[in-house]
């Protein structure tokens, strides 16, 4: 099958010229950006980091609280989600790299599944400060979560990412798991209701702010040139 | 292949800020970037503007080019962007604006006339997912595996939207109305 490819409107060559000239005005040296593994590690670090620095600040009393069995129920699929999302966001920043959107998809399916194992392996309980106790945990949660979303942006920063609203939501997230992660730690309230809404809604909310920032970001960005 | 490594090779002098690599680099991969966007749309001032546009977006992203690493699959994942950014900003400008009058591009003289009507009136009526496939595979000349890490996807997944545009173009070609706005 041959197409008419002749038919195609010809390449201004004033516009090529006119493009080499701006970008040899604008030619310095970059250093390319560092391996993957750099930046997995340094995710994976900052998140362990400020997950164990506020768990030892505020009390290990949500570890101390839980079965072995919970223990394992929680903290892997977190480890999991983790894992998965950092490899996601590493992708994100380099064009073309492969599994970005895949492993990120994935690991927003991972984290229904430990929803679902959550309503699973706690108990309903009566409590009588559900909303002021539930606050409180909501904010200690994202105390952490706005930090680490901040050291988190100051590496992405470093990478193209194509899909920037992606990658905020991939980014938000990640911060809020690192909130739930503190919270998992240090809360030793089981009620599975204050932990579905009050927890994980640390992670949420992380996840839409991060979609936010992007657009109005990556809306300025563009208005730019 | 050859050809390939050379790119990078110009690519990773381009990251060293050789003007001359820079330079070639431009002149060499411009004419595919340019048929990439006019191609889809047939619009010769957009496709300029897109071009113009990519390569900025390249020239602020060219520290993620890690050396090594296969360049067209890279490029081409930015020009997509591009593409689609653009495609996004002209539809809002569509609904605010009201057309009043649409001059016709000038034809384009062919030295080899063809039987078969212009590429892009050809693939217009094709879901953009496999119009964009087929540009690459047929206007760029990119490989199967370079697509899917353009466009973030797998390679059978590629090969399944240019199956489905091939059978669509198909059926088309034989029918006794080919040609012209046959596919829409």
């Amino acid at each position: 099958m041959t197409f008419d490819f002749q038919a195609l409107p010809p390449l201004p060559s004033d516009r090529v010229k006119q493009i080499e000239a701006a970008l040899v005005a604008d030619l310095k040296p970059v250093r390319p950006i560092a391996p993957t593994s750099v930046y997995l590690a340094a995710f994976a670090g900052l998140f362990a980091a400020i997950s164990i620095v506020g768990g030892t600040i505020l009390g290990q009393y949500g570890w101390r609280a839980l079965s072995e069995l919970q223990k394992i129920a929680v903290f892997v699929p977190l480890a999991a989600i983790t894992a998965l999302l950092v490899f996601s966001i590493t992708r994100q920043m380099i064009p073309a790299a492969r599994h970005a959107r895949s492993s990120a998809l994935f690991s927003s399916g991972l984290f229904v599944v430990l929803l679902l194992i959550m309503t699973f392996i706690f108990r309903p309980a009566q409590e009588s400060a559900f909303v002021r106790r539930g606050l409180v945990c909501f904010g200690t949660g994202m105390l952490f979560a706005i930090p680490a979303a901040c050291l988190f942006a100051l590496l992405l920063r470093r990478g193209a990412a194509l899909s920037p609203l992606l990658t905020g939501a991939s980014g938000g997230g990640l911060a809020g798991l690192v909130g739930l992660a503190v919270l998992e730690i240090h809360c030793g309230n089981l009620n599975v209701y204050h932990i579905v809404v009050w927890h994980v809604s640390v992670i949420l909310v992380c996840v839409v702010a991060g979609f936010v920032f992007a657009s109005v970001t990556f809306k300025r960005w563009t208005s730019n040139h | 292949m050859e050809e390939s490594r050379a790119l990078e090779q110009l690519m990773v002098r381009y990251q060293q800020a050789d003007e001359i690599a820079a330079r070639s680099l431009i002149e060499q991969l411009s004419p595919q970037l340019y048929r990439f966007f006019a191609a889809q749309y047939g619009n010769a001032e957009d496709a300029s503007d897109m071009l113009q546009d990519a390569w900025l977006r390249i020239h602020r992203a060219r520290h993620t080019y890690r050396p090594g690493e296969p360049l067209l699959p890279w490029i081409y994942a930015i020009a997509r962007c591009v593409r689609v950014d653009s495609y996004r900003k002209r539809r809002r400008i569509a609904v605010r604006e009201i057309l009043v009058e649409v001059l016709p591009e000038p034809a384009v003289a062919s030295d080899e006339p063809s039987d078969l009507p212009p590429f892009d009136e050809l693939i217009a009526g094709l879901p953009a997912s496999q119009r964009e496939v087929l540009t690459m595979l047929k206007v760029n000349g990119l490989t199967l595996e370079e697509i899917a890490r353009a466009t973030s996807s797998s390679v059978g997944s590629v090969k399944q939207k240019a199956h489905r545009a091939y059978e669509r173009l198909r059926e088309v070609l034989q029918s006794p109305r080919a040609g012209k706005g046959a596919l829409s």
